[in-house]
């Protein structure tokens, strides 16, 4: 009896699906349609949830830290059809309903860590050790969102808007998503939050709100909701006409529409991403602009080039899906191919970032690495000539690929070397084995330009199997790898690359500062023993008369480092790297002292990381700032 | 009428942490004309000085210096209480204001913001602009509302804050809190049948060379909203809104929203936090505590930014006040301006330098202006009014005054500073005398 009752649990727990599907809200509760706010039905991994909800990857803990408040761990509906009917409808209620708010950021990052985990073809962890992200829902009275990886969670602020009315950051798709791409971005490439340069800061934020996007325009039914308004709707408009799917008009109705619609009072925490990316006009300066070298503002360069391109690719799409010279285009059409679109987009940059190089990356890095890996998963870009739009709309901008070497196709990374040397290395333990990778970085460091004198180390080995929209399949490994040096001022000189006047001269101070310190100590020692009837011996004091080009408490840390990507017979296709000694090390060095994120210390500089709830602060109230103005 | 003056006395009060400077322009033996720049304090010297007791003292040596001819002029440059609180006429400073009230100041000298007219003035700032006075003024007061609530959260911290936490957000609540006993006698003072009130921006006059023949007053800062929006290349979101949403509903139902924040949902019996949300729980207060002083601190800066940056110009000597003015007021004047060139050029000769904000790391721009003094190591004279252990930390190199900053100004001018001053002793102030 007990083991028919094993076999049937067993054959039903078998029989679940792997996913299951949730209702969320499909923007913002500012998004509404005949009174009610718009939603979506979205698929998940499925899992035992249990009260929390607490899943494997994502704990959701709402704790209200301003008010010292548990609202209780959440049982959430075990299916879809036994949620709520005004969850499903998006009655307004919804937004004072705490156990929706906790699935709706529940089922937004596993949607999210999902996404990623298709795009690139296997699981992925988080930038800590522990397994699951912690989310607070309410975590504290703020205008304000952020990830921080120390806390491992993601802390979504309330406030009261404009009419009085409660604002939940939990319930934005956009913020949501875009917090969770910040720790899913951090957990794949963690050195991007270090300071290097001012495209690397600004990826950060730019990725983060290009993916939120994305994820919002992947949903039919906001789609729908943007290109129809409410009078064609009641009359069941089923069409739609050619001049609105122009790529002015699609710009106008899809971009600035959603922007228009989106909650106005989250428009501080989200800064003006969208709104600008339909603003921003073709200027290839524009990243010389001081105006934009605030991460945040860089970031929204970023947004608009893969925006303008998206909506460029779309209306591209209906036409050649349409008849020469036809006058209205079936609306559901439209719509599937804009969700399409913008889903293929996504998946394209977040397969992006495993072509990427894991330290120094800049706009143009991240557009090749783009470029590059989607080559390799859909060699035929015939369907939305995704590749064509974005270097169109990152010229634009003034953003071109790099160069590419030695024959190998433009527009895409340099092939790696051929000469390279496999016989001591195991194509089996590569692919998930640092020590195995490291070995072949060791056996080939001259033919791949690593510093024999500098630290390397393995970050990672990924092996991955990814599948093109046309089935194709891919298996690769990627592995990333480090390399940081600690150079004396004499040492970075040998190498040519200067260190700025101003840091070299805080410098000498420290040191100044350090040896008066150290004469006093001794002078005091020695009188002490003195009276003790000892002798003073020199003890192993600096000598004051000692610069500081050869004093290693005075190094300063340098980094470089690479990303290998193997395929499926564990040859090395592309190695994409910055020399930790490269030429470009003096421009970042000086980069990083004049915008004040390179501090000078006795026992090794330092680099001072900006934290993302700061930056999202500076985003909100538009602040610049101006380092080398300070002391 | 007189040419102009033979010499200027300028007398650099002690007041702790907070600004008092009297500039004595002197005429004759019986005509000197008087200026108050700035009066107040969230901070004094020692461990019994109690500002009721020491403001009117001050307040009264002030009054013995102006003589029966009283003051000429008073400047606010900015509204934080370590510049404004002893104008109050309440007990909180002893009623010093009433005492500078009292000698009649002709002219009341504030930046724009503090202008009444401000408040109602909804134009837009420029065609493409979709901020005004009206908004920028309402987000001043939204800021004042929001230092409100982090000063009472500091004087009743709850359990996991640490002791250096609330003392920091105390210091920096208070001084942003309104003063409206300052304020309003400030308005009063400058509707005073024959005084005048002027709100100044960059470029506009100060109302001050009819008062001060001979000497020429430049007003270099802060920026009228007009002057900063036409300079965007790209337009501007409403950022005073951020302010407004966190002080939303402050003032409705006095509730302390930082503090309490308000109910999400419908009201539930109290759940205790299982075993498995507390490591969480106890980060989430902590970063509370975090999140909280980044707010005071970016609402203080934004604060200090609405500060009168003065450059008098007095038989070829040149005497820069810039209140607490931090580098982005000063960016306007000296790189976005139409008329920046020229300024530059006037700030490179300047005598006598007040070190902005107390001595802090980023209100005496390096390279935009201190590293353009020509008279560094060559008679160039600095005033420092402030109190160490009040304001930012060596940990994070955010102490005032900064070390490094005041290590260069003992090495390349001639500093008076009042960390040298006892509250104590007879002389309530240190004195500087030039002459032509």
């Amino acid at each position: 009896m007990a083991s028919r009752r094993a076999t049937k649990e067993r054959a039903a727990a078998d029989a679940r699906p792997p996913l299951r599907c949730m209702t969320i809200v499909a923007q913002d509760p500012g998004l509404t349609r005949g009174g009610r706010i718009l939603t979506a039905k979205v698929a998940v991994p499925a899992e035992d949830l249990m009260a929390g909800p607490m899943g494997y990857r994502v704990q959701v803990v709402d704790y209200d830290s301003t008010r010292r408040y548990y609202h209780g761990s959440h049982v959430l509906p075990a299916t879809y059809d036994r949620e709520p009917r005004r969850w499903r409808r998006g009655e307004p209620s919804i937004v004072k309903d705490v156990r929706f708010h906790a699935q709706n950021v529940y089922a937004l990052v596993m949607k999210t860590l999902a996404r990623f985990e298709l795009a690139l073809g296997r699981r992925l962890g988080w930038s800590f050790e522990n397994h699951q992200l912690k989310i607070a829902p309410h975590g504290m009275f703020d205008a304000n969102a952020f990830y921080s990886p120390i806390h491992e969670g993601l802390l979504l602020g309330y406030f009261r808007g404009r009419s009085g009315r409660p604002v939940y950051t939990s319930l934005s798709h956009d913020v949501v998503v875009h917090e969770t791409t910040h720790a899913l971005l951090d957990g794949l490439r963690e050195r991007y939050l270090v300071p290097s340069n001012p495209d690397q800061a600004a990826f950060h934020e730019g990725f983060a709100d290009v993916i939120a996007l994305l994820s919002v325009f992947s949903l039919p039914e906001v789609v729908t909701h943007l290109l129809t308004p409410a009078r064609h709707a009641r009359n069941g408009a089923t069409t739609i006409a050619r001049r609105h799917i122009e790529h002015e008009a699609l710009q106008t109705s899809a971009l600035f529409g959603l922007a228009d619609q989106m909650g106005q009072e989250l428009d501080g925490l989200r800064g003006n991403a969208l709104r600008r990316s339909t603003e921003l006009g073709a200027n290839p300066k524009i990243l010389d602009d001081p105006e934009f070298g605030e991460p945040h503002r860089r970031g929204e360069v970023f947004v608009a080039a893969v925006m303008q391109a998206f909506i460029a690719a779309w209306s591209a799409r209906i036409k050649d899906m349409g008849l020469e010279g036809q006058r209205a285009f079936p609306l559901a059409s439209v719509v599937e191919e804009g969700a399409d679109v913008a889903d293929a987009m996504a998946t394209l940059w977040i397969r992006a970032l495993d072509y990427m190089p894991p330290v120094h990356l800049t706009f143009q890095d991240a557009l090749t690495a783009a470029l590059t890996s989607d080559t390799q998963v859909r060699p035929d870009d015939q369907r939305f000539k995704l590749r064509h739009h974005l270097k169109t709309h990152f010229a634009a901008f003034g953003i071109v690929p790099v160069k590419a070497k030695n024959g190998s196709p433009a527009d895409c990374w340099t092939a790696a070397p051929k000469d390279l040397r496999y016989h001591r290395v195991r194509f089996e333990s590569m692919r998930n084995d640092k020590d195995e990778v490291f070995r072949f970085l060791w056996e080939n460091q001259e033919a791949l330009g690593l510093q024999t004198d500098a630290y390397a180390k393995v970050i990672s080995v990924r092996p991955c199997l990814r599948t093109g929209i046309d089935g194709f399949a891919l298996r690769e490994t990627v592995a990333e790898y480090y390399q940081v040096a600690r150079l004396t001022p004499s040492e970075f000189s040998d190498r040519k690359i200067p260190l700025p006047r101003g840091f070299l001269a805080h410098l000498k101070r420290l040191k100044l500062e350090r040896d008066a310190k150290a004469a006093k100590r001794s002078k005091s020692r020695a009188g002490a023993l003195e009276r003790d009837g000892l002798d003073a011996d020199d003890g192993d004091e600096p000598s004051p008369d000692a610069g500081i080009d050869d004093d290693d408490s005075f190094a300063t840390a340098i980094y470089g480092g690479g990303v290998l990507i193997f395929d499926e017979y564990g040859r090395l296709k592309y190695h994409v790297h910055n020399r930790i000694f490269g030429r470009r090390q003096k421009q970042r060095l000086k980069y990083l002292w004049d915008a004040g994120l390179l501090t000078a210390r006795v026992e090794g500089a330092g680099y001072r990381a900006q934290r993302l709830a700061t930056l999202h602060r500076m985003r909100s109230i538009d602040a610049r700032k101006f380092p080398a103005e300070g002391w | 009428m007189p040419k102009g003056p033979t010499s200027v006395e300028i007398r650099t009060y002690q007041v702790g942490f907070g600004d008092c400077f009297l500039l004595s322009f002197v005429y004759s033996g019986t005509d000197k004309r008087h200026v108050l720049i700035d009066f107040g304090t969230t901070g004094l010297p020692g461990r019994t000085r109690r500002r009721s007791a020491h403001m009117p003292r001050i307040a009264k040596h002030i009054k013995s210096v102006c003589g029966p001819n009283g003051l000429t002029a008073v400047v606010a440059t900015h509204r934080h209480a370590d510049h404004i609180n002893g104008f109050g006429t309440d007990g909180g400073t002893g009623r010093s204001g009433s005492i500078i009230r009292d000698l009649k100041p002709r002219l009341v000298l504030q930046p724009w913001t503090e202008d009444p007219g401000a408040k109602t003035d909804a134009r837009k700032a420029t065609r493409e602009s979709s901020r005004s006075r009206k908004s920028f003024v309402a987000g001043l007061a939204a800021m004042n509302d929001v230092a409100a609530m982090v000063a009472s959260i500091a004087t009743k911290p709850p359990a996991w804050m640490s002791s250096a936490l609330q003392k920091e957000l105390l210091f920096l609540g208070q001084d942003n809190v309104a003063n409206r006993s300052a304020v309003d006698n400030l308005i009063a003072m400058g509707r005073r049948p024959g005084s005048t009130a002027v709100w100044a921006h960059h470029g506009s006059p100060s109302g001050l060379e009819r008062l001060l023949p001979g000497v020429t007053v430049h007003v270099l800062g802060p920026p009228d909203l007009t002057q900063t929006e036409k300079i965007r290349k790209q337009k501007s979101r409403d950022p005073d809104q951020f302010w407004h949403l966190l002080s939303a509903g402050a003032s409705t139902k006095g509730r302390n929203l930082l503090a309490k924040g308000f109910p999400s949902g419908a009201r539930a019996k109290r759940h205790p936090v299982p075993p498995a949300a507390r490591w969480f729980r106890d980060r989430l207060e902590r970063l509370n505590g975090q999140q909280i002083l980044e707010i005071v601190r970016t609402l203080d800066q934004q604060m200090n930014n609405t500060s009168l940056i003065l450059l008098f110009e007095v038989f070829g000597k040149k005497l820069l006040f810039p209140g607490d003015a931090q580098i982005e007021n000063w960016s306007y004047a000296l790189g976005d301006a139409p008329d920046a060139a020229k300024t530059r050029a006037l700030l490179a000769e300047v005598d006598v330098y007040k070190v902005g904000h107390h001595g802090s790391l980023n209100a005496t721009p390096k390279q935009a202006l201190w590293e353009r003094f020509r008279k560094r190591n060559k008679g160039l004279r600095t005033l420092l009014s402030t109190l160490p252990g009040k304001h930012g930390s060596s940990r994070s190199h955010t102490e005032v005054p900064r070390k490094t900053l005041l290590q260069e100004l003992e090495a390349r001018s001639i500093l008076q500073n009042t960390m040298r001053l006892k509250a104590t002793s007879p002389e309530p102030c240190l004195l500087l005398t030039l002459k032509r």
